[in-house]
């Protein structure tokens, strides 16, 4: 259980290319931190930094108060989930399990105990006499973590531990991983390109992308208040759709102008605008999936558009619908009210019109690509 | 015949462009075209090729072991025009142990023999305490047949007998060296697998292009350098392990190729689990390398075995210090050779022994470690 400290750590490979830029964080005792972004964002980078597996080219990482950009892996009382298991083959889970202990040349009474409790909270008891090649992928993944587990370390690593797995057993890992740190309380990273893992895992979010953090905060405030495009793209599924729009201003009053339809905006919204003196622009307008409201009457302020697909989702409907400037956006609808009339108004070339409130609106500098309501 | 021309002769054609597989009607006489048939010839075709290809490989041996147990008191020990000997006796091989003498007291004869024994028994003692902690059988019984073949070679007085004299020199080479070899080899492929380190990738393509020369061109210089050191002629057999192990770093290839099929990972994960890199090298990557482990103990044990060209210029001119095949050699190049043809003979089954026995038993392990290896080789 300790605090990890990264400050203006920054990786740099023998080619020259910088893989982690300039990454100040600190993370709490006992937090659960999830980084988050696209392959070859530096995520793994940074962990396996943390870990002492890469070199830290320039900047100081420490854990608890020790500095430890020198200290091996060995030596930082850490722990890690690898990818793909890394479970020593030739050995059974047991001294899998043991192995970290018996290295440090713990006794063979304690070592038992150890293990066992750690056997017993993920459930592999009963197959601790065998080889890891006679586990299943999902029991493999519970050795790999037990192995983390019996060390007691004060940071527990996790480099993807779920993307090996399928995605029935994805979701019940990731329920058990939640068990997991409620029951073992220490300080979590957690490295995953999912969205969702992150969304439901983490305590706060990073975000990253080619070596920067675009955003830091708990999964709530990323969701709400994106900092950029690329963010407000990258949490939420389906993605968040982007039109452009433009941005008029009246005093302190603002509103968006989109298709010919004017949205005027809230008083929270105006006032962030006009602290920032923005002026009347060209802006992209962001809008979640499922903030959109369709209208199968024509409403005063909403927006006509093309059913372009139609994607089945059981619950809802996923309507992919072209906008009469060449924006193709996705409207996500609940299925249970919907009337057959209604349904057969949502079939392929159909005209519909949507709104969405001006609450749920995102606004972003299409130049910059920054939100302009952070 | 008749019955299989009722068989719808068709050829399978995999037709790429349209990504599928066609049965053809082939075209021509369906008794020439027959597919069975003419397997079955090609087969019967490749089967003859190969009988007498073995047969012709086998012949030197079969003769080398007839011509040994052929009688020396009957027909003498030159060369003859027949090849089955008329009368089989022993005499041979009992000419190869003529005068040698067995005491246990030579463990305790000079400070030398005393520390090795004393070596042998403690390592080989502290070993077995180790492995019989972890119900090792195989381990045991591998250290122990070790430990006593060594104490064994040390009660041998072969001081009037060539033959054992020469067998002891080759076997106590062989033996260094394959240990040597064994672990230089392995660390180096080790390290060059799974460390990165400037000039890594130089230092790789300098070795693999030396180690294209034949070893034999560095002889003179090697004899220059061993001569000042005193390692030729009667200090030949430290000389020649050291000839031998200097270069052997350079045979990393095989098994650095082995090794980086093992994820890398599982390094990763054992050091962060708190082992350095030597415990990851003995604990975690050597287990898993066993077909490799014992490949490389085999070429490092044969190379010396069998070598002529470095054991003969080395020792030149002190018979207690060749090894088995310069000393056979000289038998029938320098003696007489009519009158020792057959004990030659008798010899190079003895030498021929442990070295097939070794393979028998290892040879799974062969196949696994060369193909293992070239996977990724």
């Amino acid at each position: 259980m300790a605090s990890v400290t990264l400050e203006h750590v920054k990786k740099i490979y023998d080619n020259k290319v910088v893989a982690v830029q300039d990454f100040n964080l600190q993370i709490k005792d006992k937090e659960f931190v999830v980084f988050v972004g696209p392959s070859g964002c530096g995520k793994s980078t940074t962990l396996r930094m943390i870990a002492g597996l890469e070199d830290i080219s320039e900047g100081t990482l420490k854990i608890g108060d020790r500095v430890v950009n020198d200290v091996e892996p060995k030596d930082r009382d850490i722990a890690m989930v690898f990818q793909n298991y890394a479970l020593y083959p030739h050995i059974s889970v047991y001294e899998n399990l043991a192995f970290s202990l018996r290295i440090r040349k713990m006794d063979n009474e304690e070592v038992h105990r150890r293990v066992c409790q750690a056997a017993e909270i993920l459930g592999i008891t009963e197959y601790l006499a065998r080889k890891p090649k006679q586990l299943s992928g999902g029991q493999r993944q519970r050795v790999a973590i037990g192995r983390a587990i019996v060390r007691e370390p004060q940071v527990f690593l996790m480099d993807e531990p779920l993307s090996n797995l399928d995605a029935k057993l994805r979701n019940q890992m990731r329920a058990e991983i939640i068990l997991l740190r409620k029951r073992i309380d220490t300080t979590f990273i957690y490295v995953t390109h999912d969205q969702t893992e992150a969304m439901t895992l983490g305590d706060r979010i990073v975000i990253m992308k080619d070596g920067f953090i675009q955003q830091v905060g708990t999964p709530q405030e990323v969701f709400d208040t994106p900092r950029n495009l690329f963010v407000a793209g990258f949490i939420g599924s389906p993605q968040m759709n982007f039109l452009k729009a433009k941005l008029k201003r009246v005093n302190d009053e603002y509103c968006v102008e989109l298709l010919g339809v004017n949205i005027p905006l809230d008083a929270a919204k105006c006032r962030k605008l006009a602290e920032k003196d923005i002026r009347a622009k060209d802006v992209i307008l962001g809008v979640r999936p499922e903030h959109t409201t369709v209208c199968f009457d024509k409403r005063p302020n909403s927006i006509e558009s093309t059913i372009s697909v139609n994607e089945m989702m059981g619950s809802e409907l996923h309507l992919h619908v072209d906008t009469g400037n060449g924006d193709r956006i996705i409207l996500r609808l609940p299925t249970i009210d919907l009337t057959d009339e209604q349904r057969a108004q949502l079939a392929h070339g159909n005209k519909l019109n949507f709104t969405f409130a001006s609450k749920v609106i995102h606004l972003f500098d299409p130049e910059t690509e920054e939100s302009l309501l952070f | 015949m008749a019955k299989k021309n009722e068989i719808p002769e068709v050829d399978i054609v995999v037709d790429e462009a349209a990504g599928v597989i066609r049965e053809v009607k082939p075209e021509g006489d369906r008794k020439f075209r027959s597919k069975r048939g003419h397997e079955r010839r090609v087969n019967t075709a490749i089967y003859v090729t190969l009988v007498v290809m073995s047969i012709v490989w086998l012949c030197p041996f079969v003769f080398l072991v007839l011509q040994s147990f052929r009688s020396y008191l009957t027909e003498g020990g030159g060369m003859v025009n027949y090849l089955l000997p008329k009368q089989f006796s022993l005499d041979n091989y009992v000419f190869l142990f003529q005068g040698v003498g067995f005491s246990v007291k030579r463990l305790l004869a000079s400070w030398q023999t005393i520390a090795l024994t004393a070596a042998m028994v403690l390592g080989g003692g502290f070993a077995v305490y180790r492995m019989a902690k972890k119900k090792n059988i195989k381990m045991i019984a591998l250290i122990l047949a070790l430990v006593l073949l060594v104490l064994f070679m040390v009660c041998v007085d072969a001081s009037s007998c060539n033959f054992v004299q020469w067998y002891l020199n080759t076997l106590t080479i062989a033996l260094v060296v394959a240990t040597v070899q064994t672990i230089m080899v392995l660390s180096v492929s080790y390290a060059l697998s799974r460390m990165r380190f400037r000039g890594r990738k130089m230092l790789m393509n300098i070795m693999l292009i030396m180690g294209m020369f034949p070893g034999f061109l560095t002889m003179i210089a090697l004899y220059f350098l061993l001569k000042q050191m005193g390692l030729t002629q009667g200090g030949a057999v430290p000389g020649l392990i050291l000839i031998y192990c200097a270069s052997s770093g350079m045979g990393y290839y095989i098994s650095k190729g082995f090794f980086d099929t093992i994820p890398k990972s599982l390094d990763e994960s054992a050091r962060i689990d708190g082992a350095t890199r030597f415990q990851v090298f003995l604990k975690i990557i050597m287990p898993m390398a066993k077909p490799i482990v014992i490949y490389t103990i085999l070429m490092a044990f044969m190379a010396p075995w069998g070598d002529y060209v470095f054991a003969s210029y080395v020792a030149m001119g002190k018979s207690s210090s060749y090894n088995v095949a310069v000393g056979l050699y000289r038998w029938v190049n320098t003696n007489d050779y009519q009158g020792y043809f057959t004990r030659f003979c008798a010899g190079g089954v003895l030498v021929a022994v442990p070295i097939t026995a070794l393979f028998m038993a290892l040879q799974k392990y062969y196949v696994e470690g060369v193909t293992g290896g070239a996977v990724k080789g």
